[in-house]
């Protein structure tokens, strides 16, 4: 009995001394054997193992037939990080790295980073594709680190890039939205750090509730947007080209549904590429269309029309008689030809862009009047989904003097911003009812759901025959008078206002050489699919919005008809 | 007299004794040893922990691998996506007049049932 007590403590002893000795040879294979590799492991997981991959939702663009297509993304790809303790020949690592991504590092960086002994991780290349990245690990370079990497990717790189915003560190060391939509919805695109994966287990020991109704998820998601990649790549097309051809300090445009304020295209020139910041200038990463304010000049006309065919001081049929010239305030303001017209009806103050007409409209209308019909139009922001919205420089329709009134009602001494004026210009082509323009049609959570917004804050500012009589107006304008009448669509009927304003000078005044062109206009005229607005800044040699927007407005009107097969209205052969 | 009664009826009831003999069979089959008892539980918990950590590990592993592959597709859809939106500004550029082109002289339009779905 005690004999075989003691062979089964034998027994146990030697499983036990096996046991240890599988163990040290284990040990010496990896502490002596394999030593550079498993430290060059450790070294990676103490660098960058303990966070996880770059992770946003995505911002698509809808195409017109429904199909999103990605207007912010995820790219992945591979950094190349240094150890220089462990990096031998620097030189040669170089050579090796260079031959397979040459683009990516700089030689004189990359030695002043192997220089540095005293650390052990130093990223020297970002965004190498994956084939790059894969031949480069394939080498086993010592020293030398390729780890996976995820950033935030515009394929349509300059496409709306100021509406889309961008991603950056900001003054903190968090990745976050900075601009534009980026910034609007970040709380929707933000993915919490433990997004990648879910330990199905911890979540069951540790958060039950969270495993079954998660908050992210109803949070977290995908934006859509209601910018159309083929009109907006148009839009930028075309502003481009102006910009160029009359070295104008900056352009822009919207062209949006008017019954709904879905922005369909919203752009600025100059852009810049989300992709490649580097080179930027900051000034340019807002987005002028919602933040900056402007003396839009005579596309203010058919408001003041509008407003005084709203309150009925006037008709269509009323005239008045125009003298070229008038004295306000011991302030002179002429027609933009200096000529008289005599007695005309009010057609013509539209037709023929007057300005003693709108002031005379204006006078009509009465200061009380006047005041309350632009402050509903332009005296609040519009809730844009853009942020560092402006605000409208109302001040001059404040004050009593009559001057401020009457230049107010040509669109001078008074400024807005571009989407206030398209919103306010809107209700004209809509009914006389002003909607909430927006730039996101939806969310996609990552529950699933389509969480759709509301953007239904319609508010009624003129009467619908108001609105139609200042629309009769405008397409009289467009079929009589746009590049002489040559403009008319026989088929559609389109509605057009241009508008010339003169830009401050700096000192109180006005430069008499240096102007602001803008044009709008809405089609079919009464029953409007789209609004257009169109803007210059400061072009070169030419005076008048009819020489530089023109074209530009009339190629958008023709691809947009072209585009969406918009129904002719007019002029059908039977 | 009772007593005796008692007495006699228990010791000859034969019913009882066959169900007595039966319990005494069970137990032994089983037979009731603390040390057992606890060396089974602890295989038991032992074989199950190490199964959970086997789920677990392959469920994160695949959690990981899925939303990998997840995001790569995206990134190539992303790379996809690019190219149609380069294409798109291409032809949007390009100069039809300058091409040879020319302008239809005039556009008629009849009434007709629409052929396209895009109306």
């Amino acid at each position: 009995m005690r004999a075989q007590f003691r062979n089964r403590i034998r027994l146990v002893l030697a499983c036990v001394v096996f046991v240890a000795l599988l163990i040290v040879v284990r040990l010496y294979f990896v502490q002596i054997v394999h030593e550079q590799d498993y430290s060059q492991k450790a070294d990676r997981q103490f660098a960058s193992g303990g966070s996880g991959l770059f992770d946003r939702g995505s911002i698509y663009f809808t195409r017109k037939d429904g199909a999103l297509i990605s207007a912010a993304t995820l790219q992945t790809g591979f950094l190349v990080a240094l150890n220089p303790q462990t990096l031998t020949n620097p030189e040669a690592a170089y050579l090796a790295i260079s031959s397979v991504a040459s683009s990516s590092i700089d030689h004189n960086t990359f030695l002043a980073a192997a220089a540095k002994k005293s650390q052990i991780y130093i990223e020297v290349a970002h965004r190498l594709s994956g084939t790059d990245g894969q031949t480069l690990s394939a080498m086993n370079i010592p020293g030398v680190q390729v780890l996976r990497e995820r950033w935030r990717y515009y394929p349509g790189a300059t496409l709306a890039s100021q509406s889309i915003g961008i991603v950056s560190y900001g003054s903190g060391d968090t990745l976050a939205g900075r601009t534009g939509l980026e910034a609007m919805y970040d709380t929707t695109l933000t993915r919490s750090g433990d997004a990648l994966y879910k330990n199905f287990f911890a979540e069951i020991f540790s958060n039950v509730g969270n495993l079954l109704v998660s908050v992210n998820d109803a949070r977290e998601g995908d934006v859509v947007t209601t910018i159309e990649p083929e009109v907006q790549t148009r839009l930028e097309n075309d502003l481009a080209k102006v910009n160029q051809r009359y070295s104008s300090k900056e352009s822009g445009g919207i062209i949006m549904d008017p019954a709904t304020g879905a922005i369909l295209a919203l752009a600025s020139y100059p852009a810049y590429d989300g992709n490649n910041l580097q080179s930027v200038d900051p000034t340019v990463l807002g987005n002028p269309l919602v933040e900056h304010v402007h003396e839009f000049g005579s596309i203010m006309k058919p408001i003041t029309m509008t407003s005084a065919l709203d309150a009925g001081v006037i008709t269509p049929e009323t005239t008045y008689t125009d003298t070229g010239c008038i004295t306000v305030n011991k302030a002179t303001i002429c027609n933009w030809d200096m000529k008289a017209r005599g007695v005309i009806p009010m057609r013509q103050i539209i037709m023929q862009s007057l300005n003693v007409g709108a002031s005379w409209v204006a006078t009509q209308l009465g200061q009380e009047k006047f005041h309350d019909y632009f402050t509903k139009l332009f005296g609040q922001r519009t809730g844009i989904d853009i942020p560092n919205e402006g605000v409208a420089l109302l001040d001059n329709i404040n004050k009593s003097q009559q001057i401020n009134y009457d230049t107010a009602a040509f669109g001078q001494g008074i400024a807005v911003t571009p989407i206030q004026m398209i919103r306010a210009l809107g209700a004209i082509a809509n009914g006389g009812v002003m909607v909430q323009p927006h730039l996101v049609s939806a969310i996609h959570l990552d529950s699933g759901i389509t969480r759709s917004l509301d953007w239904n804050q319609n508010i009624q500012v003129f009467s619908v025959t108001a609105a139609r009589e200042t629309t009769d107006m405008m397409t009289a304008l467009v079929d009589e008078k746009l590049e002489n009448g040559k403009a008319k669509i026989p088929t559609t009927s389109v509605a057009a206002k241009t508008g010339t304003a003169q830009l401050v000078d700096g000192h109180g005044g006005y430069d008499k050489n240096r102007f602001f062109h803008s044009f709008t206009g809405f089609f079919p005229s009464y029953n409007p699919r789209f609004i257009i607005l169109l803007y210059t800044n400061d072009p070169q040699g030419v005076q008048y919005a009819s020489e530089t927007l023109d074209a530009t407005f009339l190629d958008l009107v023709h691809f947009l008809i072209d585009y969406y097969a918009v129904p002719p209205d007019r002029g059908i052969t039977q | 007299m009772d007593k005796n009664f008692h007495h006699t009826s228990y010791a000859t009831t034969p019913r009882k004794r066959v169900v007595l003999l039966g319990m005494h069979n069970f137990f032994s089959l089983f037979s009731f040893s603390l040390p057992k008892i606890c060396f089974g539980t602890i295989t038991g918990l032992v074989v199950i922990y190490i199964g959970l950590i086997a789920v677990v590990m392959s469920y994160a592993t695949l959690t990981i691998e899925f939303s990998q592959s997840v995001r790569n597709d995206e990134a190539k859809v992303a790379t996809l996506e690019s190219r149609y939106l380069k294409i798109v500004e291409h032809t949007t550029a390009i100069d039809y007049a300058a091409a040879g082109y020319a302008l239809p002289i005039a556009k008629i339009f009849v009434p007709a049932k629409s052929v396209t779905a895009l109306r």
